[in-house]
């Protein structure tokens, strides 16, 4: 390396971490910006960044957008909770007795692959309109990640690491705490945090269709009252609070599993 | 040995594993005797394939007996339980704890508060020389450190007898030999008795009261061989013709079937 140490390629400034991370996007926004001032586009259909901004303050102080996006939380929350539930007991319960999961798997791998929106007609005509069928269209989204990765972590558990606990005078109560839990836990975490995402797209989807409020039917309406500018506003601010939710179990999951990082399991 | 009490009495034990398919199924152990005595260092020695893990499995109650039955202090073996604890090749500590949690696991089993099973885990960790490691993780230590607090962790709940499966198979050979100085000068400190699986012949005779050579297919007993060296083992005894003498008779002896292993290429130690 030291004798090639004149022939050197052509670098970029180097630029931190965080600003590189932030070039492009800057970048897009400028082009947006420019072409809309050329009036190349047309505002209407696509609403230049600088009204996108001051839309998005100023529903910010009336709390328009709070409200809506209060309640797509809620939804997901609760719709993200009954399946984390549900997803984590049932792949307990199959994973541990093959012989319930020989009967039960060929019915939970023909009701996987239906997009939860299929589900939408039905969510409505069994719970009307309001919160319900939302929480059940983020509940379809979630659970079936949390449900293969919680069976796939009992699957995987170590026997010797099982006998090691034993011999020691583990009782059923410790092995499921100090054992059973924490060596699922790697495996179960990014299906939450999997099913998280995808409830926060169900929610909005069955906001489309089958809500009085949230972020999907704010853009909905304001589609119907051709506010471009309010559905651009809507669409970001999902796709802004879809990251920082992805950007906390993140985080999440490195605080709950520090010994993760370099104990691959085999 | 003055006296000779009897603690774990193996009787007539065979262990099939049948598979899944065919009928044929594999038989593991074929009629086993074996009595093992409180204080002993009790080396099972064979090629792979003898049986002697699934022997030791047996013992400490992870697996049940097709034929037979094992004795601990006279009563039937029904599953694993804290007065024989296990030491596993592959480690087995449990990675989201960190050394001392680890060693302290088996305490905690038994209810001990935390100040107190915090004092006897550090104590047992300065036994095995990991004083200050203790708030490391299993991933950030070597395997030798590994198998050290994994030691540490099995004498814990103060077993009657410890079980160790290959313990030392999977270090290098320096550590291999460091460790099996440590394990000789544990076992005198400590008296405990120690189930020791191995295939290799000089941490046998280093380590052994007492050496079972096991042969393979089926598993079985084929002589127990007393290790006329005194205790606690020390590193110069490796050049002591009395260990010589008995590496190379059990080199001997068990020379056909490391051939039948090795698909009948001669080989010498």
């Amino acid at each position: 390396m030291d004798d090639r140490g004149d022939i050197k390629p052509i670098r970029l400034p180097r630029l931190g971490g965080s600003v590189r991370k932030f070039l492009g996007i800057g970048l897009l926004i400028i082009a947006w910006q420019a072409l809309a001032a050329a009036d190349v586009v047309n505002p209407f259909l696509l609403p230049p960044p600088s009204r996108l901004v001051s839309t998005f303050w100023d529903m910010l102080i009336d709390g328009s957008l709070l409200v809506h996006a209060a309640s797509s939380l809620e939804r997901v929350v609760v719709g993200f909770a009954i399946a984390a539930i549900v997803g984590m007991v049932l792949g307990v319960v199959l994973g541990w007795w093959p012989a319930i999961s020989e009967q039960l798997m060929p019915v939970v791998e023909a009701v996987r692959p239906i997009p939860p929106i299929a589900w939408t007609p039905l969510a409505i005509l069994w719970f009307g309109i309001g919160n319900a069928p939302s929480y059940f269209l983020v509940f379809i989204g979630a659970v079936f990640p949390v449900f293969v990765n919680t069976f796939a972590a009992v699957r995987g558990l170590d026997r010797t690491q099982i006998n090691a606990a034993l011999c020691l005078g583990a009782g059923p109560r410790l092995l499921i705490t100090d054992i059973v839990i924490p060596a699922s836990l790697p495996v179960i975490f990014p299906g939450l945090r999997i099913a998280l995402g995808v409830g926060w797209m169900c929610v909005v989807a069955a906001e489309l269709i089958a809500a009085q409020s949230g972020l999907g039917y704010l853009i909905q309406q304001s589609r119907m009252l051709l506010q471009t500018q309010v559905v651009l506003t809507g669409m970001i601010t999902i796709g802004m609070i879809g990251f920082a939710m992805n950007a906390g179990m993140t985080w999440l999951e490195h605080r709950l599993i520090p010994w993760k990082v370099s104990e691959p399991r085999p | 040995m003055s006296e000779r009490s009897l603690q774990i009495a193996v009787r007539d034990v065979s262990k099939r594993f049948d598979s899944r398919g065919d009928d044929e199924g594999v038989t593991a152990l074929s009629a086993v005797d074996l009595e093992i005595f409180r204080g002993e260092f009790l080396v099972l020695l064979g090629p792979s394939g003898c049986g002697k893990s699934t022997l030791l499995n047996l013992i400490a109650g992870f697996l049940k007996p097709s034929a037979g039955a094992i004795l601990h202090d006279g009563m039937a073996v029904a599953g694993p339980d804290r007065r024989r604890t296990v030491v596993f090749q592959e480690y087995a500590l449990f990675p989201w704890m960190t050394v001392q949690q680890n060693v302290e696991f088996g305490l905690k089993a038994q209810g001990m508060p935390l100040r107190e099973r915090r004092g006897v885990a550090r104590n047992l960790l300065s036994i095995v020389r990991l004083a200050g490691f203790e708030d490391r993780y299993p991933h950030e230590i070597s395997g030798g450190m590994k198998q050290r607090a994994a030691i540490a962790r099995a004498i814990a709940p103060s077993p009657d007898i410890l079980l160790m499966d290959e313990p030392f198979g999977a270090l290098d050979a320096q550590t291999r030999v460091l460790l099996q100085e440590e394990i000789a000068r544990i076992s005198a400190e400590t008296g405990k008795t120690i189930v020791f699986v191995t295939h290799s012949i000089d941490e046998a005779v280093f380590l052994g009261d007492r050496i079972v050579v096991m042969s393979s297919r089926p598993g079985r007993v084929r002589d127990i061989y007393p290790v006329g060296l005194p205790r606690p083992r020390v590193p110069e005894m490796r050049t002591d013709a009395a260990f010589r003498d008995l590496v190379d008779k059990l080199w001997t002896s068990l020379r056909p079937d490391w051939r039948a292993e090795t698909g009948d290429v001669a080989q010498t130690a």
